[in-house]
């Protein structure tokens, strides 16, 4: 049985020009420790299947089981990330990290020394007392990982989270994403619309398709791990993604 | 750190460069501080202008003395209403009236905006209402307010309350509701509450706006508990004014005004302090 499993989930908003379909009878399971991505076009309600599976929004109908029971609001071993920062300008880039703490109420000497050890992680030793006004987009982009996995939290939940970051930044940020997804174990769930990065990313591809947001099918990444950027030169890595392109029909 | 990896010219010793970079930060900071000397030059010239233009005008008989009185005469007639026996107690009524008046306007319009933005029964039932009283010119109430509150201080800090209270409701109101959507989202994922998220997020997000608010709140304070004794009082700046002005002592008259602006422009001042104090993080 896998960690998270949803069975013909459908989402329904209601809107002023009406009911709005965003998701139809989307199903899947995801397995503890897995890299899921999601990919499609805008509007194909990425952002609301990962809105549901944060317990952030109620899904209309269907099933969905996390660790056995049934989930439909937020939880502590759920951490959430977006494509913006989202980082608090009065706080200092430690006191933003300390925030899932200090919300939790965890330990305040643990977590002193987590936040010290995760800014180590993403790469931001010797920040921790600058205010994020200071900062690049993609280190404000690393202070928000660092906060992401302040309170440990079992499942991460992306929602295109380098989406505003030049190219070459992006690339790094994956990298360093994927070292320390391999380091950590976590569960993740990642929004992306760059078809690319998913499968550099992934074991398995969430490919959605809008109107209304369907889950097209699954792909299962063939690429050896630990993974470089030297598997983009890998051919199985160009087939992923013309297959997802085809699945998505991008190409004609 | 790859982020900052730092290209190494040849020739060039750490130190060198070091020092390089530390000279163009003294060279910009000194450019930065005669800019600022000149700006403040500009503004002080343009104030003694002002005054020279004023003093011409009136000592030399351009403009009658009875409708504006010259700088010369205006400097004495402070040094007489400061001096003057009745000054200091009627100083001491419109003080203790705008304190007031600041201070429930201040605190009921803080109180408001945060019950009408956190729980939507409040808003529904009220918001309404606060809209629609905000809507006449709260001049008109000081008459009545005299009616129903007598010549003494309430009625003064009443106008001054109704005045000062919509810009900080209003304010913190919008300060509270203008969030980041993915802020609340952030904070609802950590499983937030209603009182956490307003502590960590919702308040320290607002405070600019309600900074704004809190300096309009006080220039409308200070502006009805004068046009409250304009209208009707028997102590106080306004009424000083008011029956200066009846004696025709003009100088009189100004050097009052003066020392009212000098007065709010200090607190304002002093406001915008707390403020640069407060949401520090603007000025990073
Ligand atoms: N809170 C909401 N209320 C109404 N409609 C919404 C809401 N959130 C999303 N939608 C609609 O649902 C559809 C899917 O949106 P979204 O999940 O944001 O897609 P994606 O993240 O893939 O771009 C879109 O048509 C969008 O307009
Ligand atoms: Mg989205």
């Amino acid at each position: 049985m896998g960690l998270i499993e949803g069975t013909g989930l459908d989402k329904v908003y209601s809107t002023a020009t009406g009911p709005l379909v965003a998701l139809t009878n989307v199903s899947f399971t995801i397995n503890e420790g897995e890299f899921i991505s999601l990919v499609g076009p805008s509007g194909c309600g990425k952002s609301t299947l990962l809105s549901i599976l944060g317990g952030l929004e109620q899904k209309t109908d269907g099933d969905l089981v996390l660790a056995g029971q049934h989930h439909d609001a937020p939880r502590r071993d759920i951490g959430m990330m977006f494509q913006t920062s989202v980082l608090f300008p009065w706080r200092t880039i430690r006191q933003n990290v300390r925030l899932p703490g200090e919300i939790l109420g965890l330990d305040r000497k643990q977590q002193a020394e987590r936040t010290d050890e995760l800014l180590d992680l993403v790469g931001l030793n010797g920040f921790g007392d600058r205010y994020p006004s200071e900062l690049s987009g993609g280190m404000r982009q690393r202070v928000a990982l660092a906060r992401l996995l302040a309170h440990d939290p079992r499942v991460l939940l992306m929602d295109e989270p380098f989406g505003a970051l030049d190219e070459f930044t992006r690339e790094t940020m994956n990298v360093e994403l994927l070292r320390i997804w391999e380091k950590t174990g976590k569960t993740v769930v990642f929004v992306t619309h760059n078809i690319g990065e998913a499968v550099f990313l992934s074991d398995r591809i969430f490919v959605m398709t809008p109107r209304p947001g369907r889950l097209e099918g699954i792909v299962e990444v063939d690429l050896p791990r630990p993974r470089t950027t030297e598997v983009m030169r890998d051919p199985r890595y160009t087939e992923h993604v013309y297959d997802i392109r085809r699945m998505l029909g991008v190409d004609h | 750190m790859d982020m900052t990896a730092q290209a190494t010219l040849p020739g060039t010793s750490a130190a060198a460069r070091e020092d390089a970079v530390a000279r163009f930060i003294a060279a910009e900071k000194r450019r930065q501080q005669q800019r600022l000397i000149r700006n403040r030059l500009l503004a002080i010239g343009f104030g003694l202008l002002v005054i020279a233009i004023w003093y011409v005008a009136t000592e030399y008989g351009f403009v009658h003395r009875l409708i504006i009185p010259s700088p010369v005469d205006t400097f004495w007639a402070t040094g007489r209403v400061m001096s003057a026996d009745y000054f200091w107690p009627n100083v001491g009524v419109t003080l203790s009236e705008i304190a007031w008046g600041f201070g429930i306007g201040l605190t009921s319009g803080v109180v408001f905006g945060v019950l009408v933005a956190m729980f939507d029964t409040v808003r529904a039932t009220l918001y309404p209402y606060l809209v629609a009283l905000q809507a006449p010119p709260k001049i008109v109430l000081a008459p009545i307010f005299v009616t129903w509150f007598g010549f003494d201080q309430p009625s003064k800090i009443a106008v001054a309350v109704v005045m000062s209270f919509f810009p900080m409701f209003l304010n913190t109101l919008t300060g509270l509701s203008s969030v980041d959507p993915n802020a609340v989202k952030l904070m609802r994922s950590l499983t937030a509450g209603r009182w956490k998220t307003f502590r960590h997020l919702l308040l320290p997000n607002a405070l600019p706006i309600m900074m704004a608010g809190v300096k309009l709140c006080w220039t409308l304070a200070v502006l009805g508990v004068i046009v409250g004794e304009f209208v009707g009082a028997s102590a106080g700046i306004g009424y000083l004014i008011y029956a200066m002005n009846f004696q025709l002592d003009i100088a009189g008259v100004f050097s009052l005004i003066i020392l009212l602006s000098v007065f709010t422009l200090v607190i304002y001042q002093l406001i915008e302090w707390l403020e640069s104090r407060i949401i520090f993080w603007k000025q990073l």
